[in-house]
């Protein structure tokens, strides 16, 4: 009962968008150039599911966020255990990579597109570049904020460091890693579409600037949401893989 | 019969934190035969937890010499196990995990025997399959004690382990660790800053200075023919130890009983 009543209170703001919305088009209040009529996105979309053509848009923009990511959260991951357990490697890495860190997306897109063009590899490094910090920055959180108690536990019988990263700080880390994903896979969405409508000849984020050159707004507004639907499904299933994760640390009473 | 005894000459221990130098024990000298139960009372900040975690061999001294069975202690060993004021069972493991946390290197039958038999020792035997937030402070608390003993360690430290229990499961509990203690014969040494839990439950009970800690009193208990806490022996060793804490006088129990 309790989920119902915060699933409609959730859906509360969207359904009164819909209904201005629906409201000033129907009304004429609202050009259709500038804010095409529900049913008019509706019909788009109509269409693009009939044609094929929106499922080959997401499957090409899902692919390039699948592989992207997947680089990303793992080198995240890896390098920010590395640099989360090691003072040596945190000296090494740190300031380099916070560096890195400060530059904008969007000042790295030249140099990607004059490197790697505009094609999947581009795509696939936009990805890499925006997620890997998130992610590792967060595990570096997760690795060293492990309480000094549980490592004394371990260090009582006499574990080694190896199962001690294991059974100790792994574990330990892991919801704040999570979060660190969470983050990473959001950004990765954004940051693949945000290159897509900028130089790409495919996905959904290209969707939408070809309908801008053919001035057709409702292929831009379908676009619009199904970016938006895509995001919140991506979010809700990272989460629900960690809680799975970290069922010890929800409460536990089920 | 065994001769082992944990030794300590001398021992003193000081914190530097930024400049200053905080001197947390000083001059130690203790002798604890094997068997024995020994309470360790004293203030807040006084130097019981870091002595504990010296004879663990979790923190390690300059000056002075502590040594179990003549090996001088510079590090942990399985003939030491600790439980520590907090339960510090690890959230992310099951009961029965949390209680094997330190037998990774024994084979998983006997591993899980071990488990078994100090779960039921400590009354927990059925929230095996539990996490940690699903125990009560007392259950919690019982699991970290099964940790400390599941190794079958000779000496087991205990640092203030009642400390965050309620008066009723701390007497609960004070009389299960005496009857483990009388079953098992393994060394205890508890500290705590509760002067009655010290009587109740120590052979000897040691009474520590403020910081820097020294052992000012060393008060024999062994012949308090039953631990009795209305009894007078009980109160007049409970005077005894309060004095050292505090300058007036006790209120007189005995004869108000
Ligand atoms: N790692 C440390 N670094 C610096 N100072 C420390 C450290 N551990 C303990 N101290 C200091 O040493 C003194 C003794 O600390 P300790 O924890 O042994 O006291 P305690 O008797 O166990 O107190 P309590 O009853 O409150 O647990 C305190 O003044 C404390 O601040
Ligand atoms: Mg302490």
């Amino acid at each position: 009962m309790k989920s119902f009543r915060r699933v409609a209170l959730g859906l509360t703001p969207p359904v009164a968008i819909v209904l201005l919305w629906w409201y000033v088009t129907y009304t004429g209040k609202v050009p259709p150039m500038i804010l095409p009529s529900l049913p008019a996105v509706g019909n788009a979309f109509k269409n693009n599911v009939l044609s094929g053509q929106l499922l080959a848009d997401l499957g090409i923009s899902l692919t390039r966020v699948v592989k992207g990511y997947l680089v990303a959260a793992s080198l995240g991951v890896v390098v920010g255990t590395l640099i989360g357990v090691s003072r040596r490697f945190d000296e090494l890495l740190s300031p380099t990579l916070h560096a890195i860190r400060s530059i904008p997306m969007m000042a790295w897109l030249p140099l990607i597109i004059l490197w790697c063009g505009i094609g999947e590899e581009s795509k696939i490094v936009i990805i890499v570049i925006s997620a890997f910090f998130p992610v590792m920055i967060n595990t570096i959180g997760g690795i060293t904020d492990t309480p000094q108690q549980y490592l004394e536990v371990a260090r009582l019988g006499k574990m080694g460091a190896f199962r001690t990263f294991w059974k100790v700080y792994l574990p330990s880390a892991v919801p704040q890693i999570f979060v660190g994903l969470r983050l990473g896979l959001s950004i990765s969405w954004i940051a693949l579409v945000a290159s897509e409508l900028l130089a790409a000849n495919s996905g959904i984020g290209f969707r939408i600037s070809d309908s801008r050159i053919k001035i057709r707004p409702e292929g831009i507004f379908m676009g619009i949401i199904v970016i938006g639907i895509i995001g919140v499904i991506l979010d809700k299933g990272l989460t629900t893989i960690a809680k799975r994760a970290t069922r010890w640390n929800s409460g536990g009473k089920e | 019969m065994s001769e082992k005894r944990l030794r300590i000459e001398g021992l003193s221990k000081s914190f530097t934190v930024g400049k200053k130098v905080i001197d947390a024990l000083d001059n130690i000298n203790l002798e604890i035969e094997r068997g024995e139960f020994v309470t360790i009372v004293g203030k807040s900040g006084c130097g019981k937890s870091t002595l504990l975690k010296i004879i663990s061999g979790l923190l390690p001294y300059e000056s002075g010499k502590v040594a179990y069975d003549g090996h001088e202690i510079r590090e942990p060993g399985p003939d030491r196990g600790m439980v520590f004021q907090e339960h510090r069972l690890l959230p992310w493991l099951k009961i029965r995990d949390n209680i094997g946390f330190n037998l990774f290197s024994l084979p998983k039958r006997e591993r899980e025997e071990l488990v078994g038999s100090h779960m039921k020792k400590v009354g927990i035997d059925g929230f095996a399959d539990a996490y940690p937030n699903q125990l009560s402070g007392g259950m919690a608390q019982r699991a970290a004690i099964a940790r400390g003993l599941a190794g079958n360690p000779e000496i087991l430290l205990l640092d203030e382990p009642f400390g965050a229990l309620d008066a009723l499961t701390r007497i609960q509990m004070q009389k299960e660790v005496l009857r483990i203690w009388q079953s098992e014969g393994t060394t205890m040494i508890l500290v705590t800053h509760d002067i009655d839990e010290a009587i109740f439950l120590g052979q000897r009970i040691i009474v520590m200075s403020e910081r820097p800690g020294k052992v000012l009193d060393i008060i024999n208990a062994k012949n308090l023919a039953y631990k009795n806490r209305a009894d007078a022996d009980f109160a007049r060793v409970k005077k005894k130890v309060y004095k050292y804490f505090f300058e007036e006088e006790m209120p007189d129990l005995e004869y108000t009983l």
